[in-house]
């Protein structure tokens, strides 16, 4: 998928998309900066009868947090020194192709469905989502879609729990 | 001779009716699975995890395994000709040539080589295999937690420096994987870590959920952030039948041979992975061609398909080599495999060979046995295949977002794990927009705890002397050599091609 993604990204010449690239890519920098430093403090509440004795417990997470502030920071200072121009084009075209609403609209979908899937059951929340999330990723053809949910949620319901003995809940749908 | 003995002990399980037709369904599932765009073998198998759980022998679940993994192999092979798009990165040289062939006709004889070159490449592979994996083991058994620690460095840094096209980015991939590895109750103290309260945390990220997410969830979230600018993907028909004629054969069999040689040794050692040997195989064989390969390499020579298709199956036959007797994955592929002996509480390792002996001469045994189906049945089963291509790409997508939400859900029967897995999505998919390779983090998710486990072990045992790991020469050596591999790369400051990568 990466290599269609990247053959169709027609990354901008321009300085101006490079810069906005490059301040995208800075954004990504901090985001991974913070969560080194959140790794790092939660290691250092992590309960050590022998404190940062490299036996123990503590010292992963204070590493690991650790090095993550370290490269972040350095991928910060490579957007400012010797910037990596192709890398800053790319995350430009990247985001000059995408579209928010549908990925959030998508993620609001999945986030519903896994919780409708106890309520509901898998059948009939797997009937509502697939043609849901279809519809959300450009298909038009809503019967069919739901049809095909249907289709899986039963074929998958009775193929698991009756012959795979793996439970899935069954929600509002009779039990078979 | 011992090795034979063993492997036909091994042949008599798995020739065993019920175990024949557990081959058969995997290779069948399996193709199906690796044949839908965007699914690479590593996701084929943990969406097809669920169906062995209640498995009560642990060796029709991984003949049937066995089976999964060569046909997802292959289905990937099938995407990357029809769609020049490769699920995963050892099908990335595969797919220059080979949607070249396509376009011009030539689907039938691209697909032949293809699977005929998988089957003789997987074939000398797991012969190698059969007969590497009982000294290697043996020499595995007398490996201390230094040597661990220093192998999985060495595998840790491979894939960083190896993979993609920035160190430092790969280097991050690695360090969240890491630190997503952390999350749970230490086992040695008991301690939980990076848990922040959330009580669903304390059992650890499955790799299987991180997987899951970051391949099928992030790639829907990309796929769905990208919906209004990509244009639309050409499916190439295919005309005429799955065959090589004379001439494609005889310009086949030399690739077949050379790309087996490239592949199965990179493959084995600890750094693995497909991607270089696939593309050392391309360029060697764009070199040597003559005459009229020479002019058609670059619109589609099948020099370029018979050779990296084979490095590509002949690696991961060799990953399997470390994977079975040191406990130690080098792919992305090979992490999902050590969450499938997880189900049966078995450890891949030299400990494995000792304990369940006839466990792992099934395996093997297997690996053959899906190599024969495979060709067996897939030659003549094309045309359906290239009719699963045809599924319409949203209802494709919105499927394998129910299929990866049931997987988690049945291997975890909580809603809970559920958005973990979503989340997990959310993070592959900014990963994704932001260039940063995803096969670094499930390493790091899997080897992570066992690095850590043979860190400490080892300063338990020196008593906090951190000497304990250059007094053994071979944990000194390798370590070196991992220093070599981070550093040589930035010391020379060269720039690696645009490679594609993921798995």
């Amino acid at each position: 998928m990466r290599g269609t993604a990247r053959g169709t990204a027609r990354p901008e010449t321009s300085g101006r998309g490079r810069a906005r690239g490059a301040v995208s890519a800075r954004l990504a920098g901090v985001a991974l900066l913070l969560a080194g430093i959140l790794v790092v403090v939660a290691g250092t509440t992590v309960r050590s009868p022998t404190g940062y004795d490299a036996s123990g417990p503590r010292l992963a997470p204070v590493a690991v947090g650790g090095l993550l502030v370290l490269l972040s920071v350095l991928l910060l200072v490579r957007t400012v020194v010797r910037p990596d121009t192709e890398h800053a084009e790319l995350v430009a075209a990247m985001a000059q192709a995408t579209h928010w609403p549908t990925p959030a609209a998508l993620a609001v979908a999945l986030v519903a469905y896994a919780l409708l899937l106890e309520p509901l059951g898998f059948i009939v929340a797997t009937t509502l989502f697939l043609p849901g999330a279809s519809w959300l990723l450009g298909s038009r053809a809503l019967l069919r879609d739901a049809a095909v949910g249907l289709g899986i949620g039963v074929v998958v319901f009775v193929a698991f729990t009756q012959y795979l003995g793996v439970y899935l809940p069954a929600g509002v749908t009779p039990i078979f | 001779m011992d090795v034979l003995g063993d492997l036909a002990g091994g042949f008599g399980t798995v020739l065993e009716p019920q175990n024949l037709l557990f081959a058969a369904i995997g290779v069948l599932l399996g193709t199906f699975v690796g044949v839908l765009p965007g699914i690479g073998p590593a996701l084929t198998i943990a969406l097809l995890l669920p169906l062995t759980y209640n498995f009560s022998d642990p060796a029709s679940a991984f003949i049937m395994f066995a089976g999964i993994y060569a046909g997802g192999m292959y289905g990937g092979s099938t995407t990357s000709i029809l769609l020049n798009t490769p699920g995963e990165s050892g099908s990335v040289a595969t797919a220059l040539e080979g949607n070249q062939m396509a376009r011009r006709g030539r689907a039938g004889p691209a697909l032949a080589t293809a699977a005929i070159g998988s089957f003789v490449a997987g074939t000398i592979g797991i012969v190698a295999l059969t007969f590497l994996a009982q000294p290697v083991a043996d020499l595995a058994v007398r490996l201390q937690p230094a040597d661990y620690f220093a192998v999985v460095v060495l595998a840790f840094v491979a894939v960083t420096s190896l993979v993609g096209r920035s160190v430092l980015r790969g280097l991050i991939s690695l360090v969240i994987g890491l630190g997503i590895g952390l999350i749970g109750i230490d086992q040695l103290s008991g301690q939980a870590r990076l848990t922040f309260g959330v009580d669903q945390l304390f059992a650890g990220v499955d790799i299987v959920v991180v997987a899951v997410g970051l391949f099928a969830v992030g790639e829907a979230l990309y796929v769905a952030s990208r919906l209004r600018s990509q244009g639309e993907e050409e499916l190439v028909p295919v005309k005429g039948a799955a065959f090589l004629s004379r001439e494609d054969a005889r310009r086949s069999w030399r690739p077949w041979l050379r790309g087996t040689a490239l592949g199965f040794p990179f493959g084995a050692m600890p750094t693995g992975g497909a991607e270089i040997p696939t593309f050392l195989s391309y360029a060697l064989e764009r070199r040597l061609a003559r005459g009229r390969a020479r002019e058609e390499f670059g619109e589609g020579a099948i020099e370029g398909v018979a050779g990296p298709e084979a490095a590509n199956n002949a690696a991961f036959a060799g990953v399997l080599v470390p994977l079975l007797t040191i406990g130690i994955p080098t792919s992305a592929t090979a992490a999902i495999l050590i969450a499938a002996f997880q189900i049966f509480d078995l450890q891949p390792g030299p400990q494995l060979f000792e304990n369940n002996e006839d466990l792992v001469w099934a395996l093997i045994a297997s690996l053959y046995v899906g190599n024969v189906m495979l060709l067996a049945l897939n030659l003549p089963l094309i045309r359906l295949w290239v009719k699963v291509l045809e599924i319409p790409r949203p209802l494709l997508t919105a499927a394998i977002l129910v299929f990866a939400t049931l997987g988690v859900y049945s291997i975890a029967g909580s809603v809970a794990e559920v958005l973990i897995m979503y989340l997990v999505g959310v993070l592959g998919f900014a990963l994704r927009r932001f260039d940063f390779p995803i096969a670094p983090v499930i390493l790091g998710v899997i080897l992570g705890p066992l690095a850590e486990a043979q860190f400490r072990r080892t300063l338990l045992v020196s008593d906090g002397d951190f000497g304990a790991f250059l007094e053994r020469p071979f944990a000194a050596v390798v370590l070196v050599l991992a220093l070599a591999a981070l550093a040589g790369p930035v010391l020379l400051g060269r720039r690696r091609p645009a490679l594609a990568e993921e798995d």
